[in-house]
């Protein structure tokens, strides 16, 4: 590869213009998970986030130092700010779902997950990090261009045609990149550990009481299938984290990948973790495939009058 | 494709009606660089001197802007221990009772879903580092089983474990629980106000 045909490489990945869908869809169902998020920790937000809260603001600045973005820090600590800051979160993640002031509230949903997890990192999981780190970069990308009332309004206002205008995708593809990070990051952590390289990791998962959701068939469970069942998970992350940028394994990876998840969500108790982390398969999907495949689903589907020779598409 | 316009104050890629003036275009790319390299830094376990430099440098902008993160969930090991938290309460009357955060185990599915950060909470506060979290677990605990009428005098943390110990025929069988007292906190009157 010369340098020059590495630069026209990087202009087509991060500056050739794309559909915005993707990234409005991820836009979409990144708003419902925070949605989801809030309601989940509602019944205990100021036992989490209140003035006399488990870990006093104070205790966390000690353990967590530093200059951080964190509303809380600013806010009045009590109980009625406190579910004040809850009620403009739910809203504002309400409002950026059906794509309204898209830019002002993917910013301040963004302002209101980061102070969240600023102000109490001793609950957080994987799938916390991912939606903080996404929200970053969605504030970036153009995701009211398209499944938004933004655009309905820009439409009716005659400022944008009925035809949806491709954007460039450097935002979407950093959210891309993260994803792909987080799954070469655990690989190499990973291989760090004798129990995953030795095949008795899935052991100690499988048999952590706290972590137990559904019962796995006991066939599952032989040490042999235990083996297979964690090197088969390494496997997984090290080509979801490098392999998905190859165009011809991408959606077999993906496939995978989604497989991998459910079996998760199934077996393991980390609400929102999978679904968090599956959020940014959108992103990875071409519109373009996407459009090819309802028409295959429509053309297949029992009962029905598809006709692509009558059907506009 | 279309090469970039060097020498024109406008970047036009091909198949866009948009163009990125040449200021824009050098600063988001200047941003994407320095993302990808800190976010990679940041995030791969590499112990290189610079590397290490590297994650030192960026630190400040990464706490700072949220941009934070570990990818180490059931690594480089799962835990190999069934765990969790308990207090035992002691009145000012001599009476004592135990109070337990949520146990997963013991809850229903949507109970779990919405009890679930109580899990990371107790695995979080028996982490040595987080010492200082446990005079404010044990205060908010006093506060939860106080009244004025029978106030707690005194919260003493304890950690309770059962080790997870593989078969070879991967059957498992539990281990005695063994525990130890994480913290004990004296109780002032005004913890409980």
């Amino acid at each position: 590869m010369t340098l020059r045909s590495f630069f026209a490489a990087w202009n087509k990945f991060f500056f050739e213009p794309q559909s915005p869908v993707p990234i409005s869809v991820f836009r979409i169902v990144y708003s419902l998970l925070v949605v989801a998020t809030l309601i989940l920790l509602r019944p205990d937000w100021l036992a989490w986030y209140g003035p006399h809260a488990w870990v006093s603001r104070s205790t966390m600045h000690t353990l967590e130092p530093g200059t951080r973005l964190n509303l809380f820090a600013v806010i009045p600590q009590t109980d009625s700010w406190i579910n004040a800051f809850f009620w403009i979160s739910l809203g504002s993640a309400t409002l950026l779902a059906i794509g309204f002031l898209t830019r002002f509230n993917s910013v301040l949903v963004y302002l209101c997950l980061a102070s969240m997890q600023q102000r109490n990192l001793s609950i957080l999981h994987g799938g916390d990090t991912f939606l903080r780190v996404a929200g970053f970069f969605l504030i970036f990308a153009p995701a009211g261009a398209a499944l938004s009332v933004d655009r309905l309004i820009r439409v009716r206002r005659g400022k944008e045609t009925a035809e949806i205008r491709p954007r460039s995708p450097w935002a979407q593809r950093m959210i891309q990149f993260e994803l792909a990070m987080v799954y070469f990051a655990t690989f190499c952590i990973k291989v760090r550990g004798a129990p995953w390289l030795q095949g008795t990791a899935m052991y100690y998962i499988y048999h952590l009481d706290e972590f137990r959701r559904f019962p796995v068939p006991a066939w599952l469970l032989g040490p042999t299938m235990l083996k297979l069942e964690g090197w088969a998970a390494l496997v997984l992350e090290f080509s979801l984290g490098v392999l998905i940028w190859v165009k011809e394994l991408r959606y077999i990876l993906l496939a995978l990948g989604v497989v991998f998840h459910l079996s998760l969500e199934y077996s393991l108790n980390i609400p929102m973790f999978q679904w968090d982390i599956l959020s940014g398969y959108i992103l990875f999907v071409d519109p373009a495939d996407a459009r090819r495949a309802w028409s295959w689903v429509r053309q297949h589907l029992p009962a029905n009058n598809y006709n692509p020779e009558t059907t506009t598409p | 494709m279309e090469k970039p316009k060097t020498s024109d104050s406008l970047i036009r890629m091909k198949g866009s009606r948009t163009t990125l003036s040449r200021t824009k275009y050098v600063a988001i790319n200047a941003f994407l660089i320095f993302h990808i390299l800190a976010i990679s830094c940041w995030c791969l376990p590499l112990d290189s001197p610079l590397i290490l430099l590297c994650k030192q440098t960026i630190r400040p902008y990464f706490l700072w802007s949220g941009l934070f993160q570990s990818w180490d969930m059931f690594s480089p090991s799962p835990k190999a221990a069934n765990t969790y938290v308990d207090a035992t309460i002691i009145y000012k009357d001599g009476s004592r009772t135990t109070w337990a955060f949520p146990r997963m185990e013991q809850l229903s599915l949507t109970q779990r879903y919405f009890k679930e950060r109580y899990r990371k909470f107790a695995e979080t506060l028996t982490l040595d580092e987080n010492d200082p979290m446990l005079a404010d677990i044990a205060r908010r605990v006093a506060r939860l089983n106080s009244t004025p009428a029978h106030p707690v005098k005194t919260v003493i943390l304890i950690y309770h474990w059962s080790f997870i110990v593989p078969r070879p025929d991967g059957s498992y069988v539990p281990e005695p629980w063994n525990q130890h007292v994480l913290y004990g906190y004296g109780v002032r009157p005004e913890d409980i106000q």
